[in-house]
């Protein structure tokens, strides 16, 4: 038997003297571990102690943020989960209503300071999913519809930023919480099938830069110079690593800026080719550790809502994860997905940690 | 029901599908592991050498070209300073514009900055210069240092280029030098790593070229993504190219080339005892810096299209008729086959018939030289003697002797010589697609018909005789010591009668010594004595019942004007050969320059 009495008991014990005992510190030392990790290759990656200081704030802010939500009890907070999602959607709403510049309309600006309402979503929405769906000990069919209705409007919203890479990830974020809640297999079948029919009209509204990355993934050549430049650059700094890789600060495909936004989408590129096979093997060990971890406490849960919550929170950064590793090793097409915990951007480091935080906060009992 | 119970069976639902739905991402995320295992352990050491080739750049450092001297150690080509605009097309947005403000500020045409600019961007690589304006004047000098801060993509670079100190006189000798081309390169491969050099094209310069060159250095550069310099990984000097001193005596080529007043012809003069030639002429000539500096300018259209083929080296290249010039060698064959002997008197009417040829073969005398022995054909020239003997030796007599005294033979002196041309049966039959006729033959006695001789093997020919024999190989390299030099034999010429050889000099000595010789008129009691033949080319060929006169008016068809001799002849000291083209009379115009030639190199005598 895996589970004796006896340490279920000191368990218990425990938990009755403090929550923050309940912690597993795997989790939070990995998550440390992965941000400081990340600070370090910002800067060898762009050597400007300016945006390695602005990171570092973000990576502050989130750690704080992590604590108090591991500290909150997930059971008293189920009222602020299920309105959520509103927050996420008129922060959406505003993005698209606000001025731009560009040809993408993606930031908020609040002027010190900015961020992305879309990375807020796609957290935002399972939390909200997941409560809606577990306020009642049975779920209808109609709860079903009610959160995906919900989850396609936040995915146009953010398809028309328009943020290909996001609004996926946010379809996603969405979805999970209904299947994993257990909508039965035959429609789950019918909606992926019916997903598939809806591509070509997805194709159609894509835009010329997004089709670009797809037609440059399927033949990399066509386009040496043009966006297959980024995907060939950051194969040779990768493959040039070998084995040890060629030492902290080192890379000359980073360092002399053949590696195209290194400090960002691409930053696995430069652990590669810095640190070699050894350290993406660490980091991949690193990140399925993490996995585990969070996965784990969707497993020992007894609440629902928890196991939803923590399930969906997972597969959304290891999607993440394998998509922008896959993406910089040139086996996906790019779409622009940052590196959980590691890439440079605020918005993401903040929810990434809060999302730990949610995660280590469902592992209370009480 | 404890919690640990509930807990268990709650596993269920959501986690096994949260595990079925996280396998593809579990799939994917081996195959990057697999991906990044296969790039950095298959393919590590390919993408190894493509991310060294992204950042290093190598850089050649050119080596400075070697002076050249002449035998006294008188500069005759150097390196100056020149200075030239170059551009970095990757630094250009608009080079259009660029061009045209260049072309304002510099005062040169808009077309021709234009055509220099797409000409250079084909050439080169995305981040490498190349210059625009070559030998920018002071005045473009500074104007350009003012104003170029505010034009990117173009700077001013100092380079060493090739001077010729005496220009014209030198040219053929010397040469020039160019930019490498892309035959260049498929040719010799190595010289890819030379970049904006130059290399000899002609003359000296290429022929010498691997010491002039020198080795180029190398600096290994860090170059970032926008092909900007990061730093300097290793730096391998250059070796500079060695000095060259030449057999030409500066002086004496100076004092000839004037002579030439810039007439149609060439001169070789060489020293009979060593090969080492000390003058070498061809004219018109041109001025190698011209070429040199490679200014794309009409002057150099011009120089290649010029109907008078200034770059042509007339000298090694240019291919004659002998003419009578030949006549000793021919005099020699027969006597050593024993057709005649120096006292046969051979009667000269002027007039030369063939058994069975109504159609007389004609001496340059109307009527004649009258009877006349070896020495005093020479001397006078008579067609009908040669006519005579070479009738008698047949081409199978004549051939080995002239062949032995280097006719239809490259010399070897550099890699721009002409063979020259020394018919034979197989020849005529292959080129002409005709039998050898005796007419030929009669024809070959006095040097015309088909023998082709350069300025260079008639002066080696004679060389021959001075030195009873022996014809050392040419060169133009100055030896450190003459008086231990050692020159290598190009032939050596057994005659069974040794006598043959004065009686011949006394023969060529008569041409301009003795009352009756053709080269009379350039006698000079105070000059040397000079061993030497006249000959006057024909270029067209008198049909029956033409005259010459009415060929002349064209002063094309003019005949050349040959002459070649050496001298003193006590002891020989410098052979000379002059052709001067459709100049007719080698007596008049080509012996003086001979004369002159020896004089003045001998010292000691008039040299006017």
């Amino acid at each position: 038997m895996q589970n004796k009495p006896l340490s279920f008991s000191v368990d218990i014990k425990l938990n009755k003297r403090r929550n923050l005992a309940n912690f597993d510190y795997s989790i939070v030392l990995t998550v440390l571990l992965l941000g400081l990790f990340g600070l370090a290759m910002i800067y060898s990656a762009t050597g400007s102690y300016a945006l390695v200081l602005r990171q570092a704030i973000y990576f502050f802010l989130g750690v704080i943020l992590m604590i108090i939500a591991a500290m909150s009890n997930f059971r008293k907070m189920e009222p602020i989960y299920l309105n959520a999602v509103w927050i996420g959607f008129f922060l959406l709403v505003l993005v698209l209503v606000l001025p731009n510049s560009g040809t993408t309309n993606r930031w908020i600006n609040l002027g010190f300071i900015g961020f992305q309402p879309s990375e807020l979503m796609r957290f935002l929405l399972p939390i909200s999913a997941a409560a809606y769906l577990t306020r009642n000990p049975q779920i209808k069919l109609s709860d079903w519809i009610i959160v995906l209705i919900t989850t396609l409007v936040a995915f146009i919203l953010v398809f028309l930023q328009p943020d290909f890479g996001t609004s996926a990830i946010v379809l996603l974020s969405g979805i999970m919480p209904i299947i994993l809640s257990g909508l039965p297999w035959r429609y789950i079948i019918y909606s992926f099938l019916g997903g598939i029919g809806t591509l070509p009209f997805l194709w159609m509204s894509l835009m010329d830069y997004q089709k670009e990355r797809i037609y440059t993934f399927i033949s990399p050549e066509t386009d040496a110079l043009g966006s297959g430049w980024n995907i060939a650059q950051s194969k040779i700094a990768i493959g040039s690593g070998q084995f040890f890789g060629k030492g902290y600060m080192e890379g000359s495909q980073s360092q002399l800026d053949f590696i195209p936004e290194s400090h960002t989408d691409f930053i696995f590129a430069v652990i590669v080719e810095e640190f070699g096979f050894l350290g993406a093997l660490g980091l991949f060990l690193l990140y399925a550790f993490l996995i585990h971890r969070l996965l784990y406490v969707a497993k020992r849960s007894n609440s629902k809502f928890a196991k939803l919550v923590s399930a969906t929170l997972s597969i959304i950064l290891a999607a993440y994860i394998t998509l922008n590793i896959s993406m910089v090793v040139g086996i996906f097409p790019v779409v622009g997905m940052p590196l959980p915990f590691i890439s440079q951007g605020g918005t993401a480091l903040v929810v990434n940690m809060i999302t730990i935080g949610i995660i280590l906060s469902l592992r209370r009992t009480t | 029901m404890n919690n640990f119970s509930r807990e268990s069976l709650n596993t269920g639902k959501e986690y096994s599908r949260a595990l079925f739905f996280l396998s593809p991402f579990i799939f994917l995320f081996s195959i990057s592991l697999f991906q990044v295992l296969n790039l950095t352990l298959l393919q590590g050491d390919k993408y190894q050498t493509i991310a060294e080739s992204n950042r290093i750049y190598q850089k050649s450092i050119n080596p400075v070209r070697g002076f050249i001297y002449d035998r006294k150690g008188t500069l005759l080509a150097e390196n100056i300073v020149q200075r030239d605009l170059y551009v970095t097309p990757a630094y250009i947005k608009d080079s259009s514009k660029t061009i045209l403000t260049l072309s304002n500020l510099l005062n040169m045409p808009y077309e021709l900055l234009e055509k220099n600019f797409s000409r250079g961007v084909k050439k080169a690589k995305k981040f490498d210069s190349f210059p625009l304006v070559k030998a920018l004047n002071e005045e473009q000098i500074a104007k350009a240092k003012v104003n170029l801060d505010s034009i990117s993509g173009i700077e001013v670079k100092a380079t060493l280029k090739r001077y010729v100190l005496h220009e014209e006189t030198l040219a053929h000798i010397l040469g020039y030098v160019g930019d490498i081309s892309f035959d260049d390169i498929s040719r010799n491969k190595l010289l890819a790593e030379f970049q904006n050099t130059q290399i000899g094209k002609t003359g000296i310069e290429k022929d010498y070229d691997l010491i002039l060159r020198g080795k180029p250095g190398i600096q290994t550069q860090e170059r970032d993504v926008k092909g900007k310099l990061v730093r300097v990984l290793d730096t391998l000097g250059a070796e500079d190219g060695k000095d060259i001193y030449l057999s030409i005596d500066q002086e004496l080529q100076e004092h000839l080339f004037k002579l030439f007043e810039n007439r149609r012809g060439a001169l070789v003069a060489l020293e009979p005892k060593t090969g080492l030639v000390r003058a070498l002429i061809s004219s018109p000539s041109f001025n190698p810096n011209i070429l040199n500096s490679i200014l794309d300018t009409d002057e150099v259209e011009s120089l290649f299209s010029n109907k008078e083929s200034p770059i042509f080296n007339r000298a090694v290249s240019g291919q004659y008729p002998p003419a009578s010039t030949l006549k000793p060698f021919v005099g020699l064959a027969a006597i050593e086959n024993e057709i005649i002997s120096w006292d046969k008197k051979i009667k000269d009417d002027g007039k030369f018939y063939v058994e069975g040829d109504p159609r007389p073969y004609r001496g340059w005398k109307e009527n004649g030289h009258g009877r006349v022995d070896m020495r005093k054909a020479i001397a006078e020239s008579s067609d009908v003697y040669f006519y005579t003997i070479a009738y008698d030796l047949t081409l199978s007599g004549i051939r080995p002797m002239l062949d032995s005294f280097g006719f239809g033979k490259k010399t070897g002196l550099t890699n721009f010589e002409a063979n020259g041309l020394l018919p034979d049966k197989k020849w005529k039959l292959g080129y002409k697609g005709d039998f050898w006729f005796k007419g030929d033959t009669i024809n070959l006695g006095i040097g015309q018909g088909y023998i082709l001789a350069t300025p260079l093997q008639l002066a080696m020919a004679y060389s021959g005789l001075a030195n009873r024999g022996v014809i050392y190989e040419p060169q133009f390299i100055q030896p450190k010591d003459e008086t231990s030099f050692e020159p290598k034999k190009a032939a050596e010429i057994q005659l069974s009668d040794k006598k043959a050889w004065e009686k011949m000099e006394q023969a060529l000595v008569d041409v301009i010594s003795a009352r009756n010789g053709t080269a009379h008129k350039v006698f000079d009691a105070n000059s040397a004595v000079i061993a030497g033949k006249t000959g006057t080319a024909q270029i067209k060929s008198i049909l029956p019942g033409k005259e010459y006169d009415a060929i002349r008016k064209n002063p094309a068809l003019r005949d050349h004007a040959l002459f070649v001799g050496y001298g003193p002849v006590e002891d020989p000291k410098l052979v000379v050969a002059v052709v001067i083209e459709n100049g007719e009379s080698g007596s008049e115009v080509a012996a003086p320059i001979v004369k002159s030639a020896i004089n003045f190199y001998a010292g000691g005598f008039n040299a006017e």
